[in-house]
């Protein structure tokens, strides 16, 4: 099934050079078993344990997304993280997947500082970067998924964001987008510089690295930049900011145990099915 | 006609040597002047087939580096055992009489020939008494006709049975009839020489001497010798235009079909795959894997000239077999022909030809059944994993499906995107220690990602350690340190993925000092076994059912009770057909259950499940399922419990006979399970 | 002045999500003592403004023509002046894709603090407290809010509705004291449903999910027939939206949906904690799969283990033969 995503892209895209911000953040690994997921209450943050850090995932769709503007329109993407050494990691990738430049602001304070830190770090390194139309970041996170990154970067730059985008194209006053609703879609015409968030779809999927650029990505150099040097507070953000702090982290105890429809054959079993259902509905 | 008496029934004279009249021979050049023209006939064909000999020496030369001429001992006794004793050509039965009697006939021709020729254009005087009825005339006669019954044969197969793996050429027709044109000229000649010259030992060449009884009685002396020197130069014109066109038919295998059978890979096929440099290949800049024809080895480029267009390959492909478009037959038929026609070897050798599309090249299992198959060692299987590695790491272009997997091996090192399970949930209320806690284990259990990760399977890894710790094995697994060994990602063709997995692990196998291995996979089996060792890792490893049957064995697992089942055993080709392991499991089944039966591809001819070589992480066509052929075929065995040894094929049978068994209640165990059934009282 | 503010979408009507709203409002007005206002955006909707105004204290309609649909700037420029004036102590927004699109950025031009997909309020030592799934529904965190106001986005349908008849004002701000933007950098141009019943998902009594397990697309068809004979809808896993066999608008997830059905029926959905993250309000879960062992049964109040190919189609008939 392909939906209306071919004919938003359409073949006759104006070319219209957009260089592009991507916002990258790198999580711990989501798909970490439950089983093996732990929280310290003191720290009130997850433990690593053997878990993997990765690319938060509309973070990833992020950058594809601006990986199939620039191929349609050119331009140039600079991959950006607030994070801390380790999310070199992300960036290499963001590099073998052909970014253009990366820019790491080194996190050398909290490991989760709040929303709004995280954007003035953000704000202040894209300031920085200078030329760009677009802002794109994550619609949230999957490890804190606080969702909030895009909104708060948009008002410390002074700019508009469309939310939940999932394909951008240049035209109309510069950059069409197409956002999902709770019930559909909406196509929004913008004249950049802006933000958007990305949220996934099936033609966003992020590219497999080639190896070779995987290997390239290595030699390739990455900007460091400290917070020091970005003009901001870093003393609060280092300290986490002052707009909200986490006050309690737990894992909730869940039990249900589930009741198997018994019967000898499958026609009995389902006969259950089918009843429980009803009474289920008849009750709503 | 006035033969001596005892020569009516030349049968009769077997047990004694003839003497009278003279001594038996026949001259040479009999009715044919200026022969030089004959020679001269021979010299051009030599100088035509040498000059296309030298084409396709010429074009294997542009190939890369490879293997060949080590180990000639081993070399030479393979030759012997698969090109003299034709061992696999054998194996198909329509083949083994029709090549077999072209085979041999062709030898004892070649043979008869080179006597006369030693007899005379060397002087030596071979060709005459004993030898020369013996061998000469009776047994050349005798493979003379069985080099017509074998072209009959071959052609009434082309041309009217028409098996659908052989390819239909005028050229393949074309020889046949030529080779028949000039067997039954043979014996036209042998006939009217016997019957003009009155040949005293004519009846020694019983199909010749048929024909000389049927013309004496037609035709005059004369006529004969007309007929004679026509015939007679038209069958040198055909055999020697035989000879001239060898190398560029597909009669050249009877040159470089024994020349690959000797440089073929010595190795068990699981060690088919090479591994690469890559610090070379980023200085460089040559492209991963095999992006043009230049990527080739010299022995890949061999292969294609190697080809007999038997078919087989691709008859016994389970993705050609349901339906799919590969064949690994035409991917060295079409590249053969792209070369053939002045292929550019810069140009891209994926989507060069219909056969090495990248749809066909995503449906190839790995099986290897394709080589095992071939009678003269091609190895189809690598060419299309090389392909795969161009298309992988320098393309990123492959499945979906097989991404998230390589993305998962990525970041997770495992390839089941969205697993819940972890490394340990298997071992639950076991008692089975980390190797970290239990520095002293004798061996490794190597759980392998399909053991730990599917559910299923989890079972028969608990199974096997049940059984391990109720034999008093002292094991210890890695846990939450063991990782893919990396068999999906090399054979997706990533490579660069599967050469870090594989040095992350042989690192934490050395760390712990481990030298034995038990897996409970066959494709990390293999890996082991037949790939570390190519990156420093060796190891002593079995499959599970190896080290159980060995227990059993040494009596250390008493199995009593034999269910009363039919069971019949699913080689994992892993196991059985890249590493010949297919009398362990076997022996296995055998304690576990009152009755076995055979699916009728087993053991080395085995037939896929549809799970290897990435192909687990693909979603197939509805009715194009290699799984639901397998399982059909063990259906049709009548069997209650379909045994593997392999969690992808446990995945693939059970979803497979789980389609098609209907009402029947046939389940799919592996090995481990029903031995642990076996030895409960 | 510590007013609680709602922000109610006049277009959406008074549905489920708007009544949960208007709930937690009220409850945390009553915890704080203080006055519940409710600010409705959009063109006139009088059976939301009378039933949001039985239980508000105030509220307070902007229907400027500039507001008559959507668009991101003008409703964020008009809903900032309406707090400014009111300057209240808390800003609740359901979780609705314009609510979550509004909240960030509203916060931060009140010098206010955020926090969405609320599922609990309280009040900690005069601070507000926002309970809130984490880590992909592994774990639940309380995020405290250190400015004023606190704007929050919730999980509006988990909400209890409240009860209440008292008259209140209603105040249409028009003209001159609120000015809407005319010139945009953003804007709106084409709106499509992709809606796969008449109510929205998140309002769905009752939903027939379908996973990975399925295979393909068609198997959907027969989930959307079980869902039309329970008056239900249809919705799916991320790993079905992502093979494209349905719209991506079904998606319930983590990263999809949120809601909070009366019953939740997931058909070969092996219940991953990101799918489980979006269906954690469902009051009901049941689950047809193959496997025993699929993690979606540790949330089902009921299940049967078998595939789904022999159970729908039993299923449907059944459900067809019990509504007649």
């Amino acid at each position: 099934m392909r939906w209306h995503y071919k004919h938003f892209i359409s073949s006759k895209t104006r070319k219209a050079i957009v260089n592009i911000i991507v916002c990258l953040k790198q999580i711990l690994d989501p798909e970490v078993p439950a089983r093996d997921f732990r929280v310290d209450h003191d720290r009130r943050e997850a433990v690593r344990g053997s878990a993997n850090l990765v690319t938060n995932i509309f973070c990833e769709n992020a950058l594809e997304t601006a990986l199939q503007l620039k191929e349609r329109s050119g331009g140039r993407i600079t991959a950006l993280i607030f994070g801390p050494e380790e999310a070199e990691d992300s960036l290499r990738k963001a590099l073998a997947m052909k970014a253009d430049e990366a820019v790491l602001v080194v996190n050398d304070g909290v490991a989760h500082p709040d929303p709004l830190a995280v954007a003035q770090a953000l704000a202040a390194a894209v300031r920085r970067i200078g030329a760009y139309d677009l802002v794109l970041v994550g619609r949230e996170s999957g490890d804190w998924g606080m969702g909030q990154t895009g909104g708060l970067l948009a008002e410390e730059l002074g700019l508009p964001c469309v939310s939940f985008v999932d394909a951008i194209e240049a035209g109309g006053s510069g950059l069409l987008l197409k956002r999902q609703t709770d019930n559909g879609w909406e196509r929004v015409d913008a004249k950049p510089p802006m933000v958007a968030t990305i949220t996934n779809n099936e033609f966003n999927v992020p590219r497999i690295p080639k190896t070779r650029d995987i290997m390239m990505s290595s030699r390739q150099p990455i900007a460091k930049w400290t917070l020091d040097e970005l003009g901001v507070d870093a003393a609060a953000i280092r300290a986490g900011g002052g707009y909200s702090r986490v006050v309690e982290l737990a894992i909730p105890e869940k039990e249900v145990t589930c009741e198997f429809v018994s019967g000898d054959t499958l026609e009995q079993k389902v006969d259950q099915l089918a009843q429980r259902i009803m009474e289920i509905a008849r009750a709503l | 006609m006035n033969l001596p008496a005892p020569m009516n029934n030349p049968l009769a004279l077997l047990a004694h040597a003839p003497s009278a009249p003279g001594v038996a021979t026949r001259e040479v050049l009999w009715n044919i002047g200026d022969a030089w023209m004959m020679y001269l006939m021979f010299a051009t064909s030599l100088l035509i087939a040498g000059y296309g000999l030298h084409r396709r020496i010429a074009s294997w030369r542009r190939g890369l580096p490879a293997e060949g001429f080590d180990r000639p001992k081993e070399r030479l006794l393979r030759l012997l055992e698969y090109g003299l004793a034709q061992r696999r050509t054998v194996r198909e039965r329509s083949a083994a009489v029709f090549h077999t009697f072209l085979y041999t006939g062709f030898i004892v021709l070649t043979i008869a020939t080179t006597v006369v020729m030693l007899h005379h254009d060397f002087g030596l005087p071979v060709m005459q008494g004993a030898f020369y009825l013996y061998f000469q005339s009776f047994v050349v006669d005798l493979f003379g006709g069985l080099v017509v019954i074998g072209t009959g044969i071959a052609l009434v197969r082309r041309m009217i049975v028409r098996p659908r793996k052989l390819v239909y050429t005028d050229e393949a027709e074309l020889l046949l009839f030529a080779i028949l044109l000039i067997a039954l000229t043979g014996f036209l000649l042998e006939g009217w020489r016997i019957a003009a010259t009155n040949d005293p030992w004519g009846a020694w060449s019983p199909i010749g001497y048929l024909v000389a009884l049927a013309s004496k009685p037609l035709f005059g002396a004369t006529a004969l010798k007309i007929f004679h020197f026509v015939v007679w130069w038209s069958h040198a014109l055909l055999v020697f235009g035989l000879i001239a066109a060898m190398p560029y038919t597909k009669m050249l295998h009877v040159v470089t079909g024994p020349l690959n059978i000797y440089t073929a890979r010595l190795a068990p096929s699981g060690a088919a795959l090479r591994a690469m440099d890559f610090d070379k290949l980023a200085e460089t800049g040559e492209p991963m894997g095999v992006k043009t024809l230049a990527g080739f080895t010299w022995k890949d480029l061999a292969d294609f000239d190697a080809c007999t267009e038997c078919g087989r390959c691709t008859s016994v492909c389970p993705a050609n077999t349901v339906g799919k478009s590969l064949s690994p037959r035409d991917i060295i038929l079409d590249l053969r022909q792209f070369i053939r026609r002045g292929g550019d070897f810069a140009a891209p050798v994926v989507g060069a030809v219909p056969a090495t599309s990248p749809e066909s090249l995503w449906e190839c299992t790995t099986c290897g059944a394709c080589m095992e198959a071939c009678p003269v060692f091609i190895e189809q299987m690598p060419k299309i994993v090389d392909m795969r590695r161009f298309l992988v790491m320098e393309e990123a272009d492959f499945p979906d499906t097989m991404q998230e997997a390589m993305t998962s091996l990525e970041s997770r090192q495992h390839p089941f995107r969205g697993t819940q399970a972890t490394r340990l949930d298997w071992a639950d209320g076991l008692d089975v220690k980390t190797i970290a806690e239990a520095r002293d284990a004798e061996v490794l259990f190597w759980i392998g990602c399909g053991g730990a990760l599917i559910e299923r399977n989890q079972k028969v890894v608990r199974a096997t350690a049940q059984l391990l710790a109720e034999a008093g094995v002292k094991f210890a697994i890695l846990g939450r340190e063991e990782k893919c060994t990396g068999d999906p990602a090399r054979r997706i063709g990533n490579e660069f993925l599967f050469e870090m997995l594989a040095k992350e692990n042989i690192e934490t196998l050395g760390r712990y000092g481990v030298k034995k291995i038990v897996t409970s996979c066959p494709h990390c089996f293999n890996t082991f076994r037949n790939e570390y060792p190519q990156f420093g890792g060796a190891y002593e490893v079995f499959h599970h059912s190896e080290f159980l049957a060995r227990l059993v064995a040494e009596g250390r697992i008493r199995p009593d009770v034999a269910r009363d089942k039919t069971v019949t055993f699913h080689d994992p080709c892993y196991l059985g057909r890249h590493n010949g392991v297919t009398d362990a499991p076997r022996e296995l089944v055998r304690i576990s259950a009152r009755r076995t039966v055979e699916m009728e591809m087993n053991r080395e001819q085995g037939f896929c499940c549809g799970g290897g070589g990435g192909m687990s992480f693909v979603d197939e066509p509805k009715d194009k399922r290699v799984n639901q052929e397998r399982a059909r075929q063990a259906l049709a065995t009548g069997a209650d419990i379909v045994a593997v040894g392999c969690p992808f094929c446990m995945t693939m049978l059970e979803d497979g006979i789980n389609a098609r068994r209907g009402d029947r209640d046939v389940r799919v165990m592996d090995v481990a399970e029903l031995l642990l059934e076996a030895t409960k009282k | 002045m510590s007013d609680v503010v709602i922000c109610l979408f006049s277009n959406a009507g008074y549905d489920r999500a708007a009544q949960g709203l208007v709930g937690a409002g009220r409850r945390l007005a009553d915890a704080l003592g203080a006055r519940l206002q409710a600010v409705v955006l959009g063109p006139q909707n009088p059976e939301l403004s009378i039933r949001a105004a039985s239980i508000a204290d105030a509220v307070v309609a902007a229907d400027q023509p500039g507001l008559a649909e959507y668009q991101p700037e003008p409703c964020l420029a008009v809903l900032t002046q309406i707090c400014r004036e009111l300057a209240p102590r808390a800003v609740l927004l359901s979780n609705d894709t314009y609510s979550q699109e509004l909240a960030p950025r509203l916060a931060h031009r009140l010098g206010g603090s955020a926090a969405g997909d609320g599922v609990e309020l309280a009040v900690e030592n005069g601070a507000l407290r926002v309970k809130r799934s984490v880590y992909g529904g592994k774990a639940i965190a309380t995020i405290e809010l250190l400015r004023t106001p606190a704007v929050v986005w919730l999980r509006a349908r988990a909400f209890e509705v409240a009860e209440g008849a008292r008259p209140a004002s209603i105040a249409t701000v028009r003209g001159s004291s609120l000015s809407v933007p005319a010139e945009t950098p953003t804007r709106i141009i084409e709106r499509k449903s992709e809606a796969t019943g008449e109510a929205r998902l998140e309002d769905a009594a009752i939903i027939v999910s379908g996973g990975r397990g399925l295979g393909g697309p068609e198997p959907f068809k027969d989930l959307q027939e079980v869902a039309g004979l329970l008056g239900g809808q249809t919705a799916a896993s991320r790993a079905a939206c992502d093979s494209g066999w349905c719209p991506p608008s079904w998606q319930v997830g983590q990263t999809g949906k949120k809601v909070a059905p009366g019953l939740y029926l997931a058909v070969a959905i092996r219940g991953a904690s990101q799918h489980m993250a979006g269906i954690s309000d469902a009051k009901n879960i049941a689950a047809i799969n193959i496997d025993a062992d699929a993690p979606i049964f540790k949330h089902c109040r009921f299940g049967i283990v078998e595939d789904y190919k022999k159970v729908v189609p039993l299923l449907k008939e059944r459900l067809a033969a019990m509504q007649k």
